[in-house]
């Protein structure tokens, strides 16, 4: 149906009819599309040409000295170096666990779906009640890390206060609460792989070691990287909990992209520069895109 | 099945990847093109009962909306007054809406400015009054003050004359408060101090060593609490900048960052932190003070009323500490009213600022929150004489007041100017960066944020009319040029 071009669509009335149908169907989510998502990314695009506060009625156009000012910041920088902490080692943690999770869940042991339950509950929670949760937690004075380091006989460190422990403390967080959805999804691939192959790979002599490197790894490779590409994405937007827990502080020590963006155009109202950086998260998101599916893609074994 | 989901799963990935790489241009496209979606209609609210004058009977009450930022204990307080205002007469009806905090009350009436879906009362904060000044979007109220008898003669000077500009005022004084410095009195009387402030910052380090507690490396009790940049410490370092004889700007809204006084007011606040470790940076002063996680602080008199609710032991409060002289800042917010509110909604938003200000409902309003009484004849009302008497920590909050002054341009013209010099402070105190180079990065930013808001005031007060017209204001029809 797709292959008809508007040209020949003028010949029979039976393909004018198709053409129609067409663009019936695909009109209300074009429309849609449109409205909230292309006109928007146009005039972004248009804002960060400008200058402006969102309150004076004339924009000027200032051509690039908004991506100027946004790239000579030595605290984008900064910022930019905290979304790649915090992207990478929420993203690593999140596969490395829930993969050691989903391993151990996936065996026949009891209470097997309550542990399934548990462990993915924080992924449905919302963001900002975990950042609430956690920052009751992290307390230093009362908190139950603290308490819990008190049996060890060590004190807490001041988690959210203090430059060096904020950026853990965000990625503790972030991970906690999205393991759970990397554990699900591994599961789902475990038990996709087809029990001849293990057992092959037993009438092969291949240990649990081997069976695992061999079998389970290569067979959970779209899983993988389904999920790698899915958190990576996930991750780099994530803003509630940030905001919650921290307000991207102390200073900007869990400042990422995002909450720069937010700060930029809601706090500093600078409609420019937040636009610059929208412009800036979407050129990495697209590009980080491209490498995964040209060449992370290529190497996956789908089973 | 492996056949078919190899298919969907890739399928799956890269709907998955579109939308998400999409989303968030959608999140922050959304709200910027607002602009785009007024429609033709003028007035907000089509359906406004314009109470029609020739029919005299049955008086159709006129509903106004009154946007505010006072939740908890204060928007109970806030609710009361809304309430005795409603009842005390028929012909004006509020609707009080609570927005969040100061910043998210100005963020959401922003946006409202956008979309035209304004309230008929405004709370702004000592920042954000004179943006939306300088926008065009708040009223001169001289002439709807006179229809509704208001005097403004009676309204202590100090913070009337902050909302002036051209000899009009656009900004009522309400929840008018200062910083006040709070002490724990069992704390206090354990380490066997005086019963009172410390008069100076050098006396309080000394008592500092006697207050603070340390378990190991860590600060279990701090003498002193800092707030954090949100919640307002470069309003809290404002009068410690004075005292230091520095100061954020000039008048003239040229930016002194830099000048060795207003550094050396920044070497002595990380010094309490860094160096000399009696005091914290806090993310809830209030709460850190109650819960005794910190002997003393420095807060807005806006929070005394709560703060001795919540506190389990006596507090002690006192004028602010002097280094080499004294310096106090006023603070809080006050009352506006919207440009594009219709006339006849204007007027009763008029009525409730002259209620919500009138000497007793100050009065009521002061009694119950410890913001300052903005009218100079509450001070003599017998309710509030007999109070002082019973709370004589009121007492030093009103004693304090002739002795404080306006804020420097850089904090509260500048927009965004508190929130940038306070996340200065934040990365001179909590990462020890030097304060030459953190205030010339924030003496830099604040000149290029003062530069929009002078050429601003240059269209509106300089050539009037004719600036407006040059700046292109005139396209919109709200900010009709009278």
């Amino acid at each position: 149906m797709t292959s008809v071009s508007p040209r020949t669509a003028g010949g029979s009335r039976r393909e004018r009819r198709e053409w129609l149908l067409f663009a019936a169907l695909i009109g209300p989510n074009l429309a849609l599309f449109a409205i909230f998502t292309y006109w928007p990314l146009l005039y972004n695009l248009y804002l960060s040409f400008v200058r402006w506060n969102f309150l004076r009625p004339r924009k000027p156009f200032v051509w690039l000295d908004n991506y100027i000012e946004v790239f000579t910041d030595t605290q984008f920088w900064i910022i930019a170096l905290n979304t790649l902490t915090f992207t990478v080692c929420s993203v690593g943690l999140t596969l490395l666990i829930g993969l050691a999770l989903a391993l151990l869940i996936n065996q026949p042991l009891r209470y097997r779906n309550a542990a399934r339950a548990v462990l993915f509950s924080p992924v449905i929670m919302s963001g900002a009640v975990v950042a609430v949760v956690w920052s009751y937690i992290f307390d230093p004075r009362y908190g139950l890390l603290d308490q819990i380091l008190g049996f060890v006989g060590a004190s807490s460190p001041d988690w959210l206060g203090d430059p060096r422990w904020a950026m853990p403390a965000v990625i503790l967080v972030y991970v906690w609460k999205n393991v759970g959805y990397a554990v699900v999804i591994y599961l789902a691939g475990l038990q996709g792989i087809p029990r001849e192959l293990y057992d092959a790979a037993r009438v092969d002599g291949a240990g649990a070691v081997d069976r695992f490197w061999h079998v389970t790894l290569p067979g959970l490779s779209p899983v993988a990287f389904f999920l790698s590409v899915t958190s990576l994405l996930a991750c780099f937007q994530s803003f509630d909990i940030v905001k919650v827990l921290t307000d991207g502080g102390p200073a900007i020590a869990t400042t990422t992209l995002i909450y720069h963006l937010y700060d930029l155009g809601f706090v500093s109202y600078d409609a420019g520069k937040a636009g610059v950086m929208a412009m800036v998260l979407f050129g990495v998101m697209l590009a980080l895109t491209v490498i995964q599916l040209r060449y992370v893609e290529e190497r996956v074994a789908y089973a | 099945m492996e056949n078919t989901t190899k298919l969907t799963r890739r399928q799956m990935l890269r709907g998955m990847i579109a939308s998400g790489g999409v989303a968030i241009l959608a999140a922050c496209g959304a709200a910027p093109a607002a602009p785009a979606a007024p429609a033709a209609t003028d007035a907000p609210a089509a359906a406004a009962p314009t109470s029609a004058p020739a029919v005299a009977a049955a008086p159709s009450a006129t509903t106004i909306t009154y946007w505010g930022s006072f939740s908890g204990g204060l928007g109970e307080a806030e609710a009361a007054m809304v309430k005795a205002f409603n009842e005390s007469q028929s012909e004006v009806q509020v609707e009080y809406q609570f927005q969040g905090s100061y910043e998210e009350t100005a963020q959401k009436f922003t946006a409202a400015l956008q979309a035209n879906t304004i309230p008929d009362v405004v709370l702004l904060s000592d920042v954000w009054w004179f943006s939306f000044y300088t926008a065009g979007a708040i009223a001169p109220l001289d002439d709807l003050a006179s229809q509704v008898k208001l005097d403004f003669s009676d309204y202590e000077p100090v913070l009337l004359d902050e909302g002036v500009r051209q000899g009009k005022h656009y900004w009522v004084p309400f929840a008018r408060s200062t910083p006040l410095f709070y002490y724990n009195k069992q704390i206090w009387q354990e380490a066997g101090l005086p019963d009172r402030s410390p008069d100076t910052w050098a006396e309080m380090a000394d008592w500092a060593t006697k207050l603070v507690k340390k378990d190991g490396d860590t600060i279990s009790q701090a003498a002193f609490a800092h707030p954090n940049g949100a919640s307002y410490i470069a309003w809290l370092f404002q009068g410690v900048v004075w005292q230091f004889n520095g100061q954020y700007s000039n008048p003239d809204f040229t930016m002194t960052m830099t000048d060795p006084n207003t550094l050396r007011a920044a070497q002595f606040y990380q010094d309490t932190v860094n160096k000399d470790k009696w005091a914290i940076l806090s993310q809830d002063v209030n709460k850190d003070f109650t819960g005794g996680i910190t002997a003393s602080t420095m807060a807005s008199t806006g929070g005394l009323a709560g703060i001795q609710k919540a506190a389990a032991f006596p507090v002690g409060v006192g004028f602010l500490p002097k280094a080499d002289s004294f310096g106090c800042p006023t603070g809080g917010s006050g009352l506006a009213i919207p440009t594009s509110t219709p006339d006849d909604k204007k007027l009763a938003a008029m009525k409730y600022i002259a209620f919500a200000t009138s000497t007793e409902s100050a009065g009521v309003w002061a009694r119950s929150t410890g913001y300052m009484p903005v009218r100079l004849s509450t001070k003599e009302t017998p309710e509030m004489v007999t109070f002082f008497d019973e709370n004589p920590n009121f007492k030093t909050v009103v004693d304090q007041l002739p002795l404080t002054r306006a804020q420097d341009a850089a904090r509260v013209f500048v927009r965004n100017g508190d929130q940038i010099i306070g996340k200065g402070l934040e990365r001179i105190i909590v990462n020890g960066e030097s304060p030459d180079a953190v205030f010339a990065d924030v003496n830099a930013e604040l000149t290029k944020g003062a530069a929009p808001i002078l050429e601003d005031l240059k269209a509106i007060e300089a050539g009037a009319c004719a600036g407006l017209r040059r700046s292109g204001l005139r396209r919109r029809r709200r900010w009709r040029c009278r």
